[in-house]
């Protein structure tokens, strides 16, 4: 009898998010507290979902409590320099997985991105030259007023290191 | 038209072009590169990552701590 005609061995085949077909999730994916906070159910969330509910839950605290803080303070700054200084330090001591940039890049495309950002660049610049009198604000001018509610404000910060973390994972 | 509409209305010009540039950079069938594809070439080099890195904190200084 050929070794090839035996069935072969039933072995688990969960998905990245750890469920296998009946959505329970498989052990060793975090199923502990993840099935205790039901996001077997989430799988956009990938592996270790409890552990990015978590950093998800303090970053968004994190930013309620820095949005809080009063312009040109040194909570403010300081708030602004841990999330940065953390960032740096994952960045440079413990890089997490990088998606693989491209080889190159085709120049007349990368040219008209370069052509519209110089011209944000000069529309600020010339505002702000001009002392951003009212007639010519500058885009922190047009942007403040929108973040001057906490919510929204918070959810800029928000925004603001997610950003950061996409910038590292680049 | 005031000025200060005029100022407004070119921001918003200029932020829609960014926008659309991303979204004909994300069709295969041209070669405008998307956003993260050419921030990762620029973040290629060890220098290139540190500027941005540093262009990003600097706008989270610009708009959250002033």
């Amino acid at each position: 009898m050929a070794a090839e005609n035996l069935p072969a061995a039933p072995t688990d085949t969960a998905d990245a998010a750890g469920r296998l077909g009946r959505g329970m999730p498989a052990e060793g994916a975090g199923a502990g507290p993840a099935r205790a906070l039901g996001v077997a159910r989430m799988p956009w969330l990938g592996p270790q979902p409890a552990r990015k509910l978590l950093v998800g839950g303090i970053v968004v605290a994190y930013a309620w409590v820095a949005s809080a803080s009063a312009p040109f303070s040194t909570r403010a700054l300081i708030s602004v320099l841990i999330p940065g200084a953390i960032l740096g330090a994952i960045a440079y001591g413990r890089p997490p997985e990088r998606i693989p940039p491209p080889e190159s890049i085709d120049v007349a495309g990368f040219s008209y991105w370069i052509v519209t950002l110089a011209l944000l660049f000069e529309w600020e610049a010339s505002a702000f030259r001009a002392g951003a009198p009212w007639w010519h604000p500058t885009l922190t001018d047009l942007i403040n007023p929108m973040l001057t509610p906490h919510p929204v404000r918070g959810a800029a910060f928000v925004l603001w290191i997610a950003a950061g973390w996409g910038l590292v994972k680049r | 038209m005031t000025s200060e509409v005029i100022t407004a209305v070119g921001f918003g010009v200029i932020i829609a072009t960014l926008v659309l540039l991303e979204v004909l950079g994300r069709r295969r069938t041209n070669k405008i590169p998307t956003t993260g594809e050419w921030l990762g070439y620029i973040m290629r080099p060890r220098a290139g990552r540190a500027l941005i890195l540093l262009g990003w904190l600097w706008l989270g200084w610009h708009y959250f701590a002033r």
